[in-house]
């Protein structure tokens, strides 16, 4: 049996360079920065910032192009697929890179935190969520997930004399190796019941009628858990309060919206292309951490009184109402589809929403030293803009019109209310009270920023780099301009993967 | 679902053919414990035993042993260990390819240069950093 | 072919290694328990492959191995730091973050 496998004549795989060139410009950047640190050492240090922000940059180029052919490429008999939906979200990857760079960088200098090996360790991370967004088998999945979190298991320990920060790294590197081994074994699973890893041939094998089998529901069970921890839902979502709190904020900014979008991409490439005609199996699951998550964040987010910490509860109650359209995907190809538009809808959203939370607590957090909520009360005395800026972002979290969280709110509604399911009803109910309660606490911050009185004595103006002010702007930008004008998010997002695989 | 598999396809006819197979195992086992016991037992019997504190200190390559055994190793060692790991590891990906070297051509050879290009740029670091350095 | 006993002992492996992840106090000790979990994924996917003779599973578990000694240089380093800074690798006393 051995002998007739080793047997088989060699074809060079044809490779389509185009389709791969977002990932060879930032791999060789990535590379280009280990070699100037190499070359150099300290002398280079000052460029790194502005090389990688370039490096971005130069990624988006051929992603553009891509998106201007708009042919949809299938690479290494179907691993490797460059289509609308990849393209989509590597843009939202490289666009939240790019403001966490531009976040990054006082914050990195003022630490004196090696920088050349931060951002370094950052372009690598991007690298796994590009390579993630392309990913249609279970291999290049599992590289793709561990190429993008082991750097951030030491970005968030990077400060390195902190206990915080070291306490936070361990918690998120036992919590996520954990996670990412429970999966694995899923992993395994599944490609023992159908023999193959591609996505679209596991489906295949599932329509022959390997899907019944007890083994294949374990696999998706264990798969399903393990993205559930990398998007933080409850009741895996245990590390990211702790972890949010201990990490450089930066670095919490990225896990917040670029690790957790990519856990969503494979779990929407997993269960659309992979085992969508199990939905049976799926969608109970979903729905429980849906609804689970909404509340139980939500709920907790409610007594927190450091911003940080409140920002992640606030983020697993997110990703309730991100995760919620797939409770009721399965129900058939139509709805799926709303389903996943509804869901990237969503993602792009949230990342420029949240990026922009964060840049305004970076700033304030830098005066006050503290991000405990009460040390920006009466920030618009000192910090006028930045108190405007953080009212969009919030009420932009809560989903109110006409900012770009009530679109994403409302697509998800929309597919949970049009679904004809009634437990798409139910969730709906549950996601409606739930809006409410975040109202509630997202406008307390508001308030304390606008009618308090400062606690702080130096009331000047707070000084805001220009680095800063970009990523805000970037940020401020486009929740408004999707709050506005959402045709022009729905274009971008209207994308299907449902096309092949079934 | 595995057993089922299983049956179809290892064309074991009977649980009599599955059971020889194992006896073998049983009979390997048996001798190798058989073995050691005897020779055990015969060294045992046939050598003087005369009892001295000295002979009952651990063995620690002929010098007298310090401390217990677990004392904790020097915490240098970890760097060394760890980068050897690492290193050691990628090597899984170099024997596939050296195995099938012609068939793969100068496609593989290029491939496996820029791997091997990246790995070194790693250990590269490494030596920059003065990690290879026993401080 | 025994495909049974593979998937029994990789089952049995699975089952000691998040036995020891939940219970396990010691950092490096968690870290040990999460290698025999990797190994048990491994035997598994060396296993179906041979049995289905689909190469893809040997593939993947090479993956697994190097993705893993990466996985684990890092968590060696991330002990160490905490050795550095608190002189124990005790998980129990990392708690100081609550709520």
């Amino acid at each position: 049996m051995s002998t007739n496998l080793l047997i088989v004549a060699f074809e060079r795989p044809a490779i389509d360079w185009h389709a791969v060139a977002p990932e060879i410009v930032l791999l060789s950047v990535g590379v280009l920065i280990t070699l100037l640190d190499i070359l150099f050492l300290e002398k280079a240090r000052p460029y790194m910032a502005a090389l990688s922000g370039l490096g971005i940059l130069a990624t988006a180029i051929p992603l553009l192009t891509l998106g201007i052919d708009g042919t949809e490429r299938v690479l290494f008999d179907g691993a490797y697929v460059v289509d609308n939906f990849s393209l989509v979200l590597k843009a939202i990857f490289l666009l939240a890179g790019y403001v966490v760079i531009l976040l990054s960088t006082n914050y990195i200098v003022d630490g004196d935190y090696w920088e050349s090996e931060y951002y370094g360790l950052l372009l690598a991370s991007l690298m796994g969520m590009i390579m993630m967004a392309s990913s249609r088998d279970l291999i290049s999945v599992f590289v793709a997930l561990e190429l993008l979190s082991i750097p951030a298991y030491l970005m968030v320990a990077w400060r390195k004399r902190d206990p915080k920060s070291n306490e936070a790294g361990l918690k998120y590197y036992l919590m996520g190796v954990f996670a990412s081994a429970v999966m694995l074994y899923g992993m395994s699973l599944l490609f023992g019941v159908s023999g193959t890893t591609v996505l679209s041939e596991i489906a295949d094998s599932i329509d022959a009628g390997n899907g019944s089998s007890s083994v294949m529901t374990l696999g998706i069970v264990f798969v399903v858990a393990g993205f559930a921890f990398k998007v933080s839902a409850v009741p895996f979502h245990t590390w990211a309060p702790d972890v949010y709190e201990g990490a450089p904020t930066p670095v919490t900014a990225f896990l917040s919206v670029a690790s957790k979008a990519a856990g969503f991409v494979a779990l929407l490439a997993l269960i659309f292309v992979g085992f969508y005609e199990l939905s049976n199996i799926w969608e109970p699951l979903i729905w429980i951490l849906a609804a689970l998550s909404m509340t139980v964040g939500n709920l907790v987010a409610l007594r927190q009184t450091n911003i940080v910490r409140l920002m992640a509860y606030s983020g697993v109650a997110q990703t309730g109402f991100m995760i919620a359209p797939l409770a009721v995907a399965g129900h058939s190809l139509s709805t799926g589809n709303q389903a996943l538009s509804a869901i990237v809808t969503y993602l792009a959203i949230y990342a420029a929403m949240n990026l922009g939370a964060f840049a305004v607590i970076i700033t304030l957090a830098r005066r006050t030293g503290s991000a405990e909520i009460d040390s920006f009360s009466g920030a618009f005395h000192f910090a006028p803009g930045l108190t405007v800026a953080m009212t969009i972002f919030l009420f932009s979290l809560a989903g109110i019109p006409p900012l770009g969280g009530w679109f994403a709110k409302f697509e998800v509604f929309r597919v949970l209310a049009t679904s004809g399911e009634t437990w798409g009803y139910l969730l709906a109910v549950v996601a409606a009270i739930n809006s409410v309660i975040a109202l509630f606490y997202y406008a307390t911050i508001a308030r304390k920023m606008w009618a308090d009185d400062p606690s702080e004595k130096d009331l000047n103006n707070i000084e805001v780099t220009p680095s800063l002010v970009s990523a805000l702007a970037i940020c401020v930008l486009v929740t408004l301009l999707f709050g506005i004008f959402p045709q022009l998010v729905a274009r971008f997002t209207e994308v299907s993967l449902l096309a092949f695989g079934v | 679902m595995a057993l089922l598999i299983y049956q179809r396809e290892t064309g074991l006819k009977t649980m009599s053919e599955f059971l020889r197979n194992w006896l073998t195992v049983l009979i390997f086992g048996g001798v190798g414990i058989l073995l050691v016991s005897v020779f055990l037992g015969l060294g045992s019997l046939l050598r003087p035993s005369r009892d001295t504190p000295q002979k009952r200190i651990n063995y620690e390559s002929g010098v007298d042993p310090q401390g217990d055994m677990w004392s904790q190793a020097n915490i240098r060692y970890y760097v060394f260990a760890l980068m050897f790991v690492l290193f050691d590891v990628e090597a899984v990906f170099i024997f596939p390819w050296a195995a099938r070297l012609e068939v793969y051509g100068l496609f593989g050879l290029v491939e496996m240069f820029i791997f091997i290009f990246i790995l070194a740029l790693g250990l590269l670091y490494a030596w920059r950093k003065r990690l290879l350095r026993w401080v | 072919m025994l495909l049974n006993q593979f998937l029994i002992l990789s089952a049995v492996l699975f089952s000691i290694g998040v036995y020891g992840v939940l219970t396990r106090r010691n950092g490096v000790m968690v870290l040990m328990s999460i290698e025999l979990i990797l190994n048990s994924v491994n035997i598994n996917l060396v296993a179906f492959a041979a049995f289905r003779e689909a190469i893809p599973g040997e593939v993947f578990a090479l993956f697994v191995i190097a993705v893993a000694a990466a996985e684990v240089g890092v968590g060696l380093a991330m002990v160490l730091l905490l050795y550095r800074n608190r002189r124990n690798i005790d998980l129990a006393g990392i708690d100081s973050m609550k709520g």
